[in-house]
């Protein structure tokens, strides 16, 4: 949903030219680009614990983030007031880089380029029939007490359920020295539930979530029943798992949220930050091939509604799908405007921020790959010993070495072909050049995961993963 | 030296009086007010500059029995916020533990937030320029080390000031200053292989950070990761650096927090006063020392700090309950969270990571986690890991992509040896940890 213009500059009491004027101010000492990111974000959350409903919020956040940027050095500042005199303060503050001097032959010094693409509205990836901001939160206190019989339903064994509904609304309104105007109201709707379980004196918990860039629409019975199903499904199995003996051996990714490795272990080494300043383990492996013929692995902010989606990134680029690697060859890194410019290359709306607190920097939005022609059945039969995978919990990767490690809550091991004992709470380990070159074969049947993915690197935003049945061969399984 | 001024402090009361007055019975107001200056190195030059000035108002409510969390960056203009802030309360159920602490409970010694000598008063002798000295004159890039490819550093400058109040007169506020130096070095080898290390210090106090030694050893760090070799699994003893042993320490706390204990999802349920930790480990909530950074005085809801054992000769002695879970629990309050855990030296004081290492003789020692989780309804636990072996306590090479897998009862049963080197930067005071028998895969 996007609004007319004047609601935006309505909202933050600004016009036209007050912020050229800003601009000019950032602009003054000598920077080459500026532009200013206005926010104006409601969060609210109501908590079911114990049975009822008895927890809730609202917050607000508001304000301007104004950047300078001179080459590729970065100058920044933000306020929480839209008061000419303090933003111009801000701006003031922000223009501090570009009074220092010390910059080296080799480091570039250019203005970026325009990249803003078509005017607003370019795209209208967040359907939002219902404002979750004119919504009452009594339209949902039902819907959380309903969830929770719903799970009790399900399963005697359950003896706690907490579940969170959390919604957000945010008013942006960007504008730059190239004289590019954008606005964009995104919404975010996440609902999760944990739910403790007790068999004698055997206790365990289970998760699911489920969130998108939609209204409030999202919240419906089919939705309830979806994620009751989903939390208590495989309980049976979790009561029953093992840890597997440790050790390198075959893994089998479940389709969906195995994308995590995608995002972990490769993901973040294309990011173009880390590859500009030289300390990706990628940095040197453009054009070249990185893994087998048939492995296409994208990073979309184009999927309407999805979670990591975006019409605009939070440097006025219009979002876009890019493929980082085709058919085995590394494409593209993940750019913001400071490393296209340094890389020559067009911007790929992958520039975000957390907020109008934070300067923008490459950030992943929705990442998976595509699918491929083998059957998730044939890839499972295919392994003589090894784990098949499907539920995880998080991850973390270093980005020069490549190192990864991601957590899994649940899968099942493999035995000649066949899946056997349920396992849990392992962990595996890899190096992300190292399981990309490592991977054999891809089945027909992506997935791309729903729930609430957030990534944190420097600064959290939301994201969302995906990808299809995968073998990988030689990981290191952390067992007993 | 002051931050908030009265005029914001006059808002944070009207905002309370307001909530009052719009029929809530009961009102916590926190305002929060933070400055921070930055400058950012890449490879010896200036790469960034910031400055950010937060301010935000926590509002607790309690309104007809009921209970709402909000809060705002909008701190003038907060009268239509509470209105919709009440209007929310009033749609969700009663909630009889909802309360605010008793008075008598609460912090009574720290009227003006600088009782603990947490502010540096040479911080606002500073400007920009300085900054960017202090950040340029720290970098070692220009002289070439060799194998250095990448010097990323962040050197900041903070100021932070909270005040609380509430509607049964609480008035308690801390300020504290912070200087922060950090940097990350990627190295390359012969071969084009990668190896980062990080290192950071930070103080409280402008002239006892000492920036100089910050990116030698960030690179020694670095390099000291080249040439790993593979690890046979098995188990073997564990060092694990002061650096990261807050990584086994912080599930343990988790686990004594009334929240988990209440929904049943913690490993430490029901064991006040059972000894299930061995006898050397004690770990003491040393919150109240003046100076050392971490200390406070009160804990989010204004209650005052003491300074407790939480765990003692391996007997757990507390966990953390605040008001609400106490009235839900039927438990006496203590605070929400440890404040700053600080962990006695075992078995002998004065330990320090070389001579655990050659107390233990061989193992692994571990300097960083990758990734991993930990199960709190069990305690098991799994994580990735980076770090040394080692024998007859001398580091003989790095290993990596390596696994430790277990249970923390049990981890912390086979512990062996804790240091008193405690980083006192950090706000957990754990110093070097050494245990037998963890199970190592790689």
């Amino acid at each position: 949903m996007i609004n007319p213009k004047e609601y935006y500059l309505d909202t933050f009491r600004v016009t036209e030219p007050l912020m050229e004027n800003l601009i000019a101010g950032a602009l003054r000492s000598g920077g080459d680009y500026a532009d200013l990111y206005f926010e104006n974000t409601v969060y609210s959350d109501l908590l079911l614990r114990d049975g009822q409903v008895a927890s809730g919020g609202l917050h607000t956040d508001f304000g301007v983030g104004i950047r300078v940027l001179k080459g590729d050095k970065t100058g920044y500042a933000y306020t929480e007031s839209t008061d000419p005199a303090e933003m111009m303060q801000a701006a003031k503050a922000a223009a501090t880089i570009s009074l220092q001097g010390g910059v080296g032959a080799e480091r570039a010094e250019a203005s970026v380029g325009r990249h803003g693409g078509k005017p607003n509205p370019a795209a209208d990836r967040y359907p939002m029939e219902q404002d979750w901001r004119e919504t009452s939160a009594s339209a949902f206190v039902p819907m959380l007490e309903k969830l929770q019989r719903l799970i009790e339903s399900k399963d005697s064994r359950v003896i706690k359920v907490i579940a969170m509904l959390g919604s957000q609304v945010s008013d942006i309104l960007m504008f730059n020295s190239l004289g590019e105007l954008k606005y964009d109201t995104r919404p975010m709707g996440s609902l999760s539930v944990s739910v403790i379980f007790k068999q004698g004196e055997v206790v365990e918990n289970k998760s699911a979530s489920r969130s998108w860039r939609i209204g409030a629409e999202m919240m419906d019975d089919a939705l309830l029943e979806e994620l009751a199903a989903e939390v208590v499904s495989g309980i049976d199995e979790r009561f029953q798992a093992i840890r597997p003996k440790g050790g390198k051996m075959s893994v089998v990714m479940g389709a969906g949220a195995s994308g995590i490795l995608l995002h972990e272990a490769m993901g973040h080494a294309f990011e173009a930050d880390f590859n500009r300043k030289g300390q990706s383990v990628f940095s040197d492996k453009m054009g070249k091939r990185i893994c087998d013929k048939g492995i296409t692995i994208v990073d979309d902010g184009t999927i309407r509604g999805n979670r990591g989606s975006i019409n605009f990134d939070d440097e006025l680029v219009a979002g876009q799908r890019t493929v980082m690697v085709e058919d085995g060859v590394l494409t593209s890194y993940l750019h913001d405007r400071i490393s296209s410019k340094f890389y020559g290359v067009p911007p790929t709306g992958n520039g975000r921020r957390e907020s109008f607190r934070y300067h923008p920097i490459p950030r992943m939005r929705c990442t998976y790959m595509e699918s491929g022609q083998a059957k998730s059945q044939d890839i499972i039969a295919s392994v003589k010993k090894g784990v098949f995978v499907d539920q995880f919990s998080n991850g973390q990767v270093k980005i020069g070495e490549g190192d990864f490690t991601f957590y899994v809550k649940s899968g099942f091991l493999i035995e000649n072909g066949r899946l056997s004992a349920p396992i849990k709470d392992i962990n595996i380990i890899g190096n992300g050049p190292a399981a990309l070159a490592d991977m054999r074969m891809v089945a027909d049947d992506l997935i791309i995961d729903p729930g609430t993915w957030t990534c944190g690197k420097e600064q959290s935003v939301p994201v969302s993963c995906g990808i299809p049945t995968v073998l990988v061969e030689n990981l290191t399984v952390g067992g007993e | 030296m002051s931050m908030i001024d009265s005029r914001e402090i006059e808002l944070a009361r009207k905002c309370l009086e307001s909530a009052m007055a719009k029929g809530a019975q009961k009102v916590r107001v926190t305002l929060n007010k933070n400055i921070m200056d930055l400058a950012g190195t890449l490879n010896g030059e200036l790469d960034k500059t910031s400055h950010c000035l937060d301010r935000s108002l926590s509002i607790n409510l309690i309104v007809d029995g009921r209970f709402g969390s909000f809060s705002t960056n909008r701190i003038e203009d907060t009268d239509g916020f509470l209105d919709k802030a009440i209007e929310k309360v009033r749609m969700l159920a009663k909630d009889q533990y909802r309360d605010l602490p008793s008075p008598e409970r609460t912090a009574k010694d720290a009227p003006e937030g600088t009782e603990l000598g947490l502010c540096d008063p040479d911080y606002p002798n500073t400007d920009a320029d300085r900054r960017i000295e202090t950040a340029l004159k720290a970098s070692i890039f220009k002289s070439r080390p060799e194998g250095l490819v990448s010097e990323e550093a962040e050197y900041s400058e903070t100021i932070s000031d909270s005040l609380i109040l509430d509607s049964q007169g609480l008035y308690c506020r801390h300020t504290e200053t912070g200087f922060d130096y950090g940097v990350e070095m990627t190295v390359e080898d012969k071969q084009g292989n990668k190896f980062s290390g990080y290192w950071w210090d930070a103080s409280v106090w402008r002239n006892k950070l000492d920036t100089s030694v910050i990116c030698p050893k960030a690179l020694e760090r670095a390099r000291a990761q080249m040439d790993p070799k593979p690890f046979k699994s098995g188990k073997y003893n564990m060092v694990i650096d002061s650096e990261v042993a807050s990584r086994v320490v912080s599930p343990v706390l988790s686990a004594l927090s009334a929240y988990a204990i209440q929904q049943n999802n913690s490993f430490l349920t029901g064991k006040v006063g059972q000894k299930v930790f061995p006898e050397g480990l004690t770990i003491i909530d040393d919150c109240r020392i003046a100076g050392q950074s971490g200390s406070r005085l009160f804990d989010s809801e204004g209650v005052a700090t003491k300074t407790v054992p939480i765990i003692e000769n391996g007997v757990v002695k507390q966990y953390f309950i605040n008001t609400y879970m106490a009235g839900k629990m039927g438990m006496e309050p203590t605070l929400e969270s440890a404040i700053r855990p600080r962990v006695k030296g075992w078995p002998r004081p004065g330990l320090d990571r070389q001579r655990i290492l050659e107390m233990c003789g061989s193992g692994i020692l571990v300097t960083g986690f990758n990734g991993g989780n930990s199960n709190s309804s069990t305690g098991d636990f799994s994580y990735g890991i980076e770090g040394f072996a080692f024998k007859d306590g001398t580091i003989i090479h790095p290993v990596r992509e390596m696994l430790i897998t277990g249970n923390f009862l049990t981890l912390w049963n086979n512990l062996t040896a804790a240091g008193e080197d405690a980083r006192s930067c950090m706000s957990k005071l754990i110093p070097t940890l050494a245990f037998s028998n963890v199970d190592f895969s790689a």
